[in-house]
């Protein structure tokens, strides 16, 4: 095992850093797109929901094109938005964030709304007739009984997002300490011929921590039962 | 409280049509399964809304063509068929769902009294999803009545209930509207549930409102075609053992019933109508262990078939017999019978464990 | 049964004849990304005169071809735009080390936004962001790293720098303008630049010399087209293409 530098735990802890907040940023919106989707029916329901799925099939590299062409320099938002606000977004760790966070966002929600489907409407109803508003009622009684899928959902995020490349390169380059997270350390060091070694260690790191996140997760899974 | 409901609403299978006005405190809607019945409880609860029409309560507009109230704005409780109880909450958690989202000046009912009067007491702190079926409609019925509503809509709310807790609930349904005077409007299928707890019947079939009624006069009405006949309800106390059967207190006297009987001291019994033989005279012996000295108070047809109501007693029967039989015994308002019942012709609805000083009319 | 075996014989033996003859006039080039337009047009140059012969070229950071023809990948011909790829190739005795020759010289200069107010190194501590190809496998990032570590403001820029992975996506991203600057050849500043022109040179101490050693390797010297190749590519003749692209040439 070849020693870790300073560059190495910079890349391991940006990974992490730039997966938790992706996640953290996705679930409120995740969260409500579940829910509007599970709950709701509305004219362009289908349009939304294969937006919504988009970056499940598309490949990442067109997602950090497409972001890159909306966020740069020359971009609509980027040029109307960003830039009179002096907010630069490409080539940062914002972008990274973001490159993640649309990635992920399709498996959030997914998963999200299969925990939200399997919650009897009676319940919503009672909760409704009991003076609970929609918005009270989405609190107080979908989000709760969604939670294992919004933790299963965030589970497979935070790991989707560890793994993150295709958009992330694109959108917010390769740069050491700012946004090289442990995928592109490992394309860095794979693109040099003395770099074998560090990228295997790289890569057992991100089999360690995927699996951590697994049974983290399983074991929350397990907690959520009310057993009485 | 005054309901006014005047409504439409087309489904793929049926249109409903209503168009009424309630004040009683205690509504029943009676009618077969798919005629209506819930769908009315949805709009009048805001679940769903009606194509067109209005519903006013107490003189409020629920809805109309300009407005819907949302079901939290309408204080209308539910008790369904099923508890729906919110799994992620303890007992006490879904009790107090529903008072919490009460303003302080609607909060008229007191949890602990409401508490005691349901005997939630030991369940208070124990989660939902291992309750049994009893406990968890209880639970609804606390947690519905604790939201303070200003009227209950009962749907089906035993329906998924054997038979022996059926009549226990009804119990403490009654007890705890009365209690706490709440207005009630009780939908079922069951002629039997909707004579206990209702005065006034509306009747629904395949979507209208067929005749606004009495529990009592639909009974009458559809003893002549119901195979069991007119259901007499009989609240039966101090049961004492003796040869090896049951004596019971009745308010028309003393009455047998069966040895099988032995643990249940005090009872809600049913006799059908089709049980009870007439005896113009004291007949000198009769294998039946019951024998009633009654007076007729009326006659009523109903299909093919006349009923005798009786006084027996301070109590009150009801028998079925043929056009022929009233001929041939001379009955008339008025006239002396004897009425025999076997002990086994009585069956347990429920029985009640404590002595509760309420009288089922 | 004996009419079976011999067109089953005949076809093999046709489809290895093919086969050879698809190898024969073939000539794999592994270049530093840099000498693209140069090499296209020597290339082109020799195809015209030697109808048959077909180049597959494959352009990129020096390293990472190193790396490739480790690994395996057809290469005839090497161009590496540092000493270090080409030693680290010998010493994996990949390389034909007597047709080991200077190919070009060339120089390493900061293309960035015309706006931008640098002159020199030390000026670049201004500014946001600087795009180097990854010093791992790009020896212009390499050289760059080396003239900063020089010019004392390596740590300085430590979160400023955006790594490419060759010459040209560093050029592609100062001229898109998602970088002040990227340190750059001056060919290619020359070539490509819309937006981004050169706006300092940077000096020849701070660095060692830009140079493009070439090779034929292993294969590639028993390959008879790449080696009449290689001799064109030491001539006159490609010296003046050179010049022509802006290297330096001896």
């Amino acid at each position: 095992m070849p020693e870790f530098t300073a560059a190495e735990y910079s890349a391991i802890l940006l990974s992490l850093k730039v997966s938790m907040v992706a996640t953290l940023l996705a679930l409120p919106f995740g969260f409500l797109l579940a829910y509007l989707m599970t709950f709701y029916q509305f004219r362009g329901k289908v349009a939304l929901d294969v937006l919504i799925n988009l970056p499940l099939t598309l490949p990442p590299v067109v997602i950090g094109y497409l972001l890159l062409l909306l966020l740069g320099q020359q971009g609509f938002i980027g040029r109307h938005i960003l830039q009179p606000l002096g907010i630069k977004v490409i080539f940062t760790w914002k972008a990274a964030v973001i490159a993640t966070a649309v990635v992920g966002m399709p498996l959030l929600v997914r998963s999200i709304r299969i925990g939200m489907e399997s919650i009897d409407l009676g319940l919503i109803h009672a909760s409704r007739t009991l003076g609970a508003g929609p918005f009270d009622s989405m609190l107080t009684v979908v989000m709760p009984l969604a939670l294992r899928g919004i933790l299963a959902g965030s589970a497979l995020m935070f790991g989707r997002g560890l793994g993150e490349f295709g958009a992330t390169i694109i959108v917010a380059g390769n740069m050491p300490g700012v946004t090289q997270t442990i995928p592109l350390a490992i394309y860095d060091y794979a693109g040099s011929p003395s770099g074998d070694s560090m990228a295997k260690a790289l890569c057992v790191v991100a089999v360690i921590i995927s699996v951590a996140v697994l049974l983290c997760h399983e074991y929350l899974g397990r907690r959520m039962i009310r057993a009485d | 409280m005054e309901l006014s409901v005047a409504v439409s609403k087309k489904f793929s299978t049926f249109n409903l049509t209503v168009d009424c006005t309630v004040s009683e405190q205690r509504v029943g809607v009676f009618g077969p399964s798919g005629s209506g019945k819930s769908t009315l409880v949805n709009l009048i609860a805001g679940l769903q809304s009606p194509d067109e029409g209005v519903i006013q309560l107490n003189g409020e507009t629920l809805f109309d063509a300009q407005t819907s109230l949302a079901p939290e704005q309408r204080r209308i409780g539910i008790i369904f068929q099923h508890p729906h109880l919110f799994p992620h909450l303890s007992v006490r958690g879904n009790l107090l769902y529903g008072l919490k989202r009460c303003t302080p000046l609607d909060r008229r009912i007191d949890f602990d009294s409401l508490v005691a009067v349901l005997r939630l007491g030991p369940l208070l702190e124990r989660g939902v999803n291992n309750l049994s079926g009893g406990e968890k409609q209880r639970v609804a019925i606390g947690r519905a009545v604790l939201s303070n509503p200003r009227l209950l809509l009962m749907d089906e709310p035993l329906s998924a209930l054997d038979d022996r807790l059926r009549f226990r609930i009804i119990h403490h349904l009654k007890t705890v509207c009365e209690t706490f005077k709440i207005p009630y409007l009780y939908i079922s299928h069951s002629l039997l549930e909707i004579r206990l707890m209702t005065d006034t019947v509306l009747v629904f079939d395949h979507g209208r409102l067929v005749e606004q009624t009495s529990g009592e006069q639909l009974a009458r009405d559809r003893m002549g075609h119901s195979p069991v006949g007119y259901i007499n309800l009989l609240e039966l106390s101090d049961m004492t053992e003796r040869d090896d059967m049951c004596a019971y207190r009745w308010q028309g006297g003393e009455l047998l019933l069966s040895a099988s009987n032995r643990d249940t001291v005090n009872g809600l019994f049913e006799l059908s109508s089709k049980d009870i033989i007439l005896f113009k005279k004291h007949p000198e012996a009769v294998s039946a262990r019951n024998l009633l000295h009654c007076a007729v108070l009326g006659l009523f047809e109903s299909g093919e078939k006349i009923g005798v109501d009786l006084q027996a007693g301070s109590g009150r029967l009801i028998a079925e017999i043929v056009p022929t039989a009233v001929r041939e015994l001379d009955i008339h308002v008025g006239s002396p019978l004897y009425a025999a019942c076997k002990a086994s012709a009585f069956r347990k609805l429920s029985d009640n464990q404590t002595n509760h000083k309420e009288q089922f009319s | 049964m004996k009419t079976l075996l011999t067109v089953a014989l005949t076809t093999i033996t046709t489809v290895f004849c093919l086969a050879s003859s698809l190898y024969a006039g073939e000539i794999n080039l592994f270049v530093a990304a840099s000498l693209k337009e140069a090499l296209n047009e020597l290339s082109d140059t020799y195809a015209r005169s030697h109808p048959g012969v077909t180049f597959r070229k494959n352009y990129g950071a020096s390293g990472a071809l190193a790396k490739q023809i480790e690994n395996g990948a057809p290469a005839d011909i090497f161009i590496s735009a540092n000493t270090e790829w080409m030693e680290y190739l010998k010493s994996k005795k990949l390389s034909d080390d007597k047709s080991i020759d200077t190919f070009a010289y060339n120089v390493l200069v900061f293309a960035g936004k015309p706006e931008m107010k640098v002159g020199k190194l030390e000026d670049l501590l201004k500014l946001e962001k600087i795009a180097i190809g990854s010093p791992k496998s790009v020896p212009a990032g390499e050289y760059a790293m080396a003239a900063f570590k020089k010019a004392g403001i390596d740590t300085g820029l430590e979160k400023k720098l955006v790594f490419a992975k060759d010459v040209r996506e560093c050029l592609m991203y100062a001229d898109r303008g998602e970088v002040d600057g990227a340190f750059v050849y001056m060919t290619d500043a020359q070539q490509a630049a819309k937006n981004a022109k050169i706006l300092f040179t940077v000096p020849q101490e701070y660095y060692p010399r830009v140079t493009y050693p070439m090779a034929l390797t292993v294969a590639g010297a028993r390959n008879a087209d790449a080696a009449a190749f290689f001799v064109l590519l030491r001539s006159a003749v490609a010296k003046g293409i050179l010049r022509k692209h802006g290297f330096i040439v001896l």
